[in-house]
């Protein structure tokens, strides 16, 4: 099985054939996961050159930081990547709460966590049933969101949204939990792991899959750092990177949980890191749970917040690689920068170099197993 | 002697037209074209909990010859924009266009002044039929969305509008 | 690899130099400092010209740093531009910033994609936003914004 093709062949009259041509994977497709445009110069079916065009849901979110208060630009941040937008509330708030030095209580964290966490499951579940329809299989997509409706359910008890949640304040929530949220988090932590292994037994075994998967897309540790390709990309390759032990923030410290890795740098490694994530992301919200403490749910946070000057970082941990919101502030009551480090920008940055030589086919698995959501690379 | 038979229980004479709207609109082939939040809650309907199937409607086509509804789901770009209106001029008719989301209506939350990227409301490229609003709107607004764009085929409503008890 | 921030700061003051005379105020010797990262984010902050960009950037991949974005500041009251550069590090928690300025009249830098390959995309993101221009760069042309724009929506004086 021919998996990469160094070189062009010659023709049959022995010189290199100078037929290409160009396949517009265009801003419209069942496969581009959003408005992603690739512009494939082809060789019949292998890639020579694969240049991904962006900018089609270019929604101005910077922008938008230097002309809103800091408490307006909360709506954006849950619409840059919204399939795990708590995680991106999560950064921009402990940016700002890192600089005015406002004091959030454990309560509040605890909830953070437990709600971050739920997120990165329900945003996997999204990201199973797109690759593997991507692959050609539809029904798992069928069950992923039916696990993921579970989730909605508890998280729309909470906050009112299902999908971008506005849930985190400067200084902790803007609601309480109450117990049937603590409940329905136990029996969906419950309901969670059987539905895992039939996964596992079903589709990750499955023969097909790890035919299309193994082998697939290398992408080598070396290459992950040099284009700050982060989440399940690095930690296929066997880099134990993940922001939330590396550069712990929030109450993860408080957590016992593993980081999964997986040396072989294929699709399938990355694949397998998501799985396992999911499981390790049931083990921490029940430790959250069981550690949860009563109290307050927002600290003592001034009335018109202006941040004293300089600028200010806050990293974590998304569902898609690391998030990092870098702020600037001048004293004002807006943001004077707000820079928003997305993770799928950097991880698409290597594609081009990644899928030379490609058949098609295993170009877009290695686009699915990346993991993109295309509003989160324009912004 | 029997009673008279109430004819108009058994049998009913129809135009062509009205079985053609009643097939049309049972049958709506939505276009896959979520292009950002919305496009998750769209995909939410058309799974197991909310069932767009039962609508006719989960027979989502890629191609926009083979599809007659497009739900826009998510923000149009100024970039994105000959796209969508090429996709649009691609599809046959009949077509309805539903705006899914408040973005499709009015540019939505990223309308401010000065802005620079953002078309706001997609009926400035083509005409819509049925506007859905939220942000994002909820798979059951969808479904009424849908709903809506029968009534406007057929001239009547699937199911009675449920009242409020006062 | 895992570097510490006195080996950092070894290796930052190597960097001194003469700054080129083209650069206006303020000026830059290379200045380092080590920062409360409870309070910013990061731990250590290098301000150099924006001729030493380059060095610094092979300075921080020799000790394994990984990209982690380039951007721009538009401080128009001062009549500069700011790029800054942060770097992570995959196997222990040290951030690094690396931040340069350009006059605003000509924003011109030398470009870190030779040793980052990954700064190809950011520094063209950069770009668009300030037009502030990468010299060296294979590609900088309109990433996030349509193919005919030119403008540079990110800067202070812009008007739609």
């Amino acid at each position: 099985m021919i998996v990469r093709k160094e070189s062009i062949p010659p023709g049959p009259s022995g010189e290199a054939p100078s037929e290409t041509f160009v396949l517009n994977l265009g801003p419209q497709h069942p496969a581009a996961h959003g408005v992603l445009r690739v512009l494939m110069t082809m060789d019949g079916e292998w890639i020579t050159k694969a240049e991904p065009v962006i900018g089609y849901i270019h929604r101005m979110h910077e922008k938008m930081g230097e002309n809103r208060t800091w408490a307006q630009f909360l709506p954006n941040t849950s619409r840059i990547d919204y399939l795990s937008a708590m995680h991106y509330t999560h950064a921009f708030v402990g940016a700002v709460e890192r600089a005015a030095k406002i004091e959030v209580p454990p309560r509040a964290e605890y909830v953070r966590v437990i709600t971050s966490e739920l997120n990165r499951i329900a945003s996997h579940m999204v990201w199973w049933g797109a690759m593997l329809a991507d692959l050609g299989g539809l029904t798992p997509f069928l069950y992923a969101f039916d696990d993921r409706e579970l989730i909605l359910d508890l998280l729309e008890g909470i906050c009112g949204a299902r999908l971008t949640y506005c849930y985190y304040r400067f200084g902790g929530l803007c609601n309480d939990i109450d117990d049937d949220f603590v409940q329905g988090t136990r029996a969906f932590v419950k309901h969670m792991p059987p539905r895992l292994k039939m996964y596992r037994d079903l589709v990750t075994d499955n023969i097909i899959l790890r035919k299309r998967l193994t082998g697939i897309g290398p992408i080598s540790a070396e290459m992950c750092r040099k284009y700050g390709a982060t989440g399940p990309v690095i930690r296929g390759s066997g880099v134990a990177y993940d922001v939330r032990k590396i550069e712990p923030y929030s109450v993860y410290p408080q957590f016992d949980f593993k980081i999964p890795t997986y040396p072989e740098c294929d699709s399938m490694a990355r694949y397998l890191v998501r799985m396992d994530e999911m499981e390790q992301s049931l083990r921490i919200i029940e430790q959250a749970l069981d550690q949860l403490p009563a109290g307050p749910v927002m600290g003592k946070v001034p009335r018109v917040l202006k941040l004293p000057p300089g600028d200010y970082c806050y990293a974590v941990e998304a569902a898609r690689g690391r998030f990092m919101v870098r702020i600037v502030s001048d004293g004002k009551d807006t943001p004077y920068r707000v820079k928003l480090r997305t993770p799928s920008f950097s991880n698409l940055s290597l594609y081009e170099e990644a899928s030379k030589g490609m058949i098609l086919p295993d170009a877009l698995a290695m686009m699915g197993s990346l993991d993109l959501v295309i509003p989160d690379i324009d912004r | 002697m029997e009673s008279q038979v109430d004819t108009s229980k058994i049998v009913t004479f129809a135009k062509l037209e009205d079985v053609l709207a009643l097939g049309r609109a049972n049958s709506l082939w939505p276009l896959t074209f979520g292009l950002a939040c919305c496009a998750i809650e769209m995909m939410a309907t058309g799974m197991a909990r909310f069932d767009l199937s039962r609508f006719g409607a989960e027979v989502f086509r890629p191609s926009p010859r083979q599809a007659d509804l497009m739900i826009i789901a998510g923000t149009v770009n100024k970039k994105m924009a000959p796209a969508v209106k090429l996709l649009y001029d691609q599809m046959l008719e009949p077509k309805w266009v539903m705006a899914l989301g408040n973005c499709a209506i009015s540019g939505g939350p990223f309308v401010y002044p000065g802005q620079y990227a953002v078309i706001e409301g997609v009926d400035q490229l083509f005409p819509v039929d049925v506007y859905v609003p939220g942000c994002p709107p909820r798979p059951e607004a969808l479904i009424e969305g849908i709903l809506k764009l029968e009534e406007k085929l057929t001239g009547k409503r699937r199911f009675p509008v449920a009242k409020l008890k006062e | 690899m895992k570097p510490s921030i006195e080996q950092l700061t070894e290796a930052f003051s190597c960097l001194a130099g003469p700054v080129p005379a083209e650069v206006t105020a303020p000026s830059w010797p290379v200045a380092v400092y080590t920062v409360d990262a409870n309070l910013k984010g990061y731990h250590f902050d290098a301000a150099v010209s924006p001729a030493q960009v380059v060095t610094a950037a092979e300075i921080l991949d020799r000790f394994g740093f990984g990209l982690d974005a380039v951007t721009g500041v538009d401080w128009i009251a001062q009549n500069e531009m700011e790029v800054v550069y942060d770097y992570f590090h995959p196997e222990i928690n040290l951030r690094v910033v690396v931040r340069t300025r350009v006059p605003r009249a000509s924003p011109e830098l030398p470009t870190i994609s030779p040793v980052f390959p990954g700064a190809n995309w950011h520094e063209r993101e950069t770009h668009d936003f300030f037009g502030i221009r990468f010299l060296g760069h294979p590609n900088l042309t309109p990433f996030l914004l349509p193919e005919d724009a030119d403008f540079h929506p990110l800067r202070k004086d812009y008007q739609p």
